[in-house]
């Protein structure tokens, strides 16, 4: 099974045109699974990311807890956690998600805190001085402010997750990390360059797609 | 069919609900009643597709509704699966995993029943039963050239003993030092070569050192699918030296009534290295899809459609 990539270079194309039109629908569920599996792997890393990155960004007691539990789990080779994952929750997309969320909260949860810690002190003074309660002056004032930092999280946050998602490909999921897998099992490059090249152009696509929203959603910041 | 995302596989799981609930509402013929569910589990690689699917689909032609779940990575991801009862059957290879579930004790020798009796006597507590194991063996083999092997009129290891001083042997750089390889070569068959060539196990290296004529005897699988294309002759092991990596479907003792038994002991008494050899190079070098090649298989093995 380990035969010839080198043996095989001189003859094998880098993509079997034939190959790849009659398996099209491979490509594009695979890409629709990927896409998926980072979304709802970000999307729920920032629901977790914002309301423990405000208390971790007010109380060091929670700061310090949350950035090492997350920093061990940083740490677990994907394939022991889904082995210790799958008698729970099965060869499924929560054992998949429960390690991509994980891994994502890390990044994110930083950049929150970062974000929040940021904020200039005199910004502060001067929303306690209009009156904001802590509650407002945290959704009107710091967070806001502490934008720019969340969204490069989420940036940095996707990026890495659509590359994460193939290492789910050992538990029959991975998106186009199964078509990588296949490529490189039977040393067979049109599978192996073509999701190759999909995965990075998702990862540019996502990329472009949050500096856009960012640039909408926070006008006066350029640049990052 | 295999391929379809999660969300896919729900739609038509939701569908098949929905179907076999009008079915039940209706009087529907006797025919579609399915003898129950089984899930069955492949390894990434393209031999663990094909038997996933051979031993999948006769299932399915008996009457199983079967479920896929190929593309595992590895035991590490399928042994806890099987045993959380998220899968039913694996199509296993009997050496392989007694070592996997003794955890490298060693027990493991050229005998497929006494291997896989062995495995049993591991996977009773897990609940799980080993089948008989088939013929069809993806194990360590050493290979000749057709010219070769018509050279020396050679159809088996023992064969070599008279010419062996003439020959050189290649494999991997550990070949030297390991049971299976070198010192079990010359302890079982008495085979002492002119000398010995480091290169790579199973790989591109010796591949290339058959095609230029540095090596005479060479180390691969017995089920590689460019056996044939490279015009290379697995010589029979038959003195089992090597361990009994013997094709074998190992279930969980719940769904492992006589039926199942019958189907998946039907597939490993038909099974044969050779037609692994086939399925293997259809997959990996013609780029056919497992599920295709075999369906191909069973078609021609009268389980037609």
């Amino acid at each position: 099974m380990a035969t010839g990539l080198f043996l095989q270079a001189e003859e094998q194309p880098w993509i079997l045109w034939d190959w790849l039109f009659t398996h099209l629908s491979r490509f594009t569920d695979a890409m629709q699974q990927h896409v998926e599996l980072t979304f709802i792997a970000v999307a729920i890393a920032l629901v977790i990311s914002i309301p423990l990155g405000v208390g971790a960004h007010r109380w060091r007691s929670v700061r310090n807890p949350a950035y090492v539990v997350f920093g061990i789990f940083y740490t677990i080779p994907s394939i022991a956690l889904f082995a210790l994952l799958i008698p729970y929750t099965g060869l499924s997309i929560t054992t998949a998600e429960i390690g991509l969320v994980g891994y994502s909260v890390l990044i994110i949860l930083r950049n929150v805190v970062v974000g929040l810690d940021s904020v200039p002190p005199d910004v502060i003074d001067a929303a306690n001085g209009m009156g904001y309660r802590p509650m407002a002056r945290l959704m009107r004032v710091e967070l806001p402010l502490a934008l720019p930092a969340i969204f490069a999280g989420v940036r940095i946050a996707t990026v890495t997750t659509i590359g994460l998602v193939t290492i789910t490909a050992v538990i029959g999921l991975g998106g186009l990390g199964q078509l990588i897998l296949q490529g490189l099992v039977d040393d067979f490059r049109t599978p192996l360059v073509v999701a190759t090249a999909l995965s990075v152009a998702l990862a540019l696509v996502a990329d472009l797609l949050l500096a856009g929203m960012q640039r909408l959603a926070v006008p006066w910041s350029r640049g990052a | 069919m295999n391929h379809k995302p999660y969300s896919g596989r729900l739609l038509a799981g939701l569908a098949a609900i929905v179907f076999a609930a009008v079915a039940c509402g209706s009087t529907s013929a006797p025919a579609a009643t399915s003898k129950g569910n089984i899930t069955i589990a492949g390894f990434a690689f393209s031999e663990g597709s094909v038997l996933a699917e051979l031993y999948g689909q006769a299932l399915q032609h008996d009457g199983y509704k079967v479920t896929f779940k190929l593309n595992l990575g590895s035991r590490e991801v399928v042994a806890p699966a099987i045993q959380s009862g998220q899968v039913d059957v694996y199509i296993g290879y009997a050496a392989t995993d007694l070592e996997y579930y003794n955890k490298g004790a060693g027990e493991a020798t050229g005998d497929p029943d006494a291997t896989t009796s062995k495995l049993n006597s591991h996977l009773q507590s897990l609940g799980l039963v080993a089948l008989k194991p088939s013929a069809a063996v993806d194990q360590n083999a050493f290979a000749v050239t057709k010219a070769t092997q018509q050279k020396y009129s050679l159809a088996k290891l023992s064969d070599l003993q008279p010419v062996a001083g003439q020959l050189v042997l290649g494999a991997g750089p550990e070949c030297p030092t390991r049971p299976y390889c070198l010192p079990g070569l010359m302890s079982s068959y008495g085979l002492h070569f002119k000398s010995f060539k480091a290169l790579d196990t199973d790989g591109s290296l010796t591949r290339a050192a058959f095609k230029n004529g540095s090596i005479d005897v060479g180390l691969v699988f017995s089920s590689d699918g460019d056996l044939n294309s490279l015009g290379l002759v697995v010589l029979q092991d038959d003195k089992h030296l090597e361990a009994a990596d013997n094709v074998v479907p190992i279930l969980r003792s719940a769904v492992a009534n006589d039926e199942a038994k019958k189907v998946l002991n039907g597939i490993s008494a038909k099974l044969t290295t050779s037609d692994l050899v086939t399925l293997n190079s259809q997959v990996q070098i013609q780029h056919q899809d497992p599920d295709a090649v075999a369906k191909a298989w069973l078609e021609q093995h009268n389980y037609g459609s």
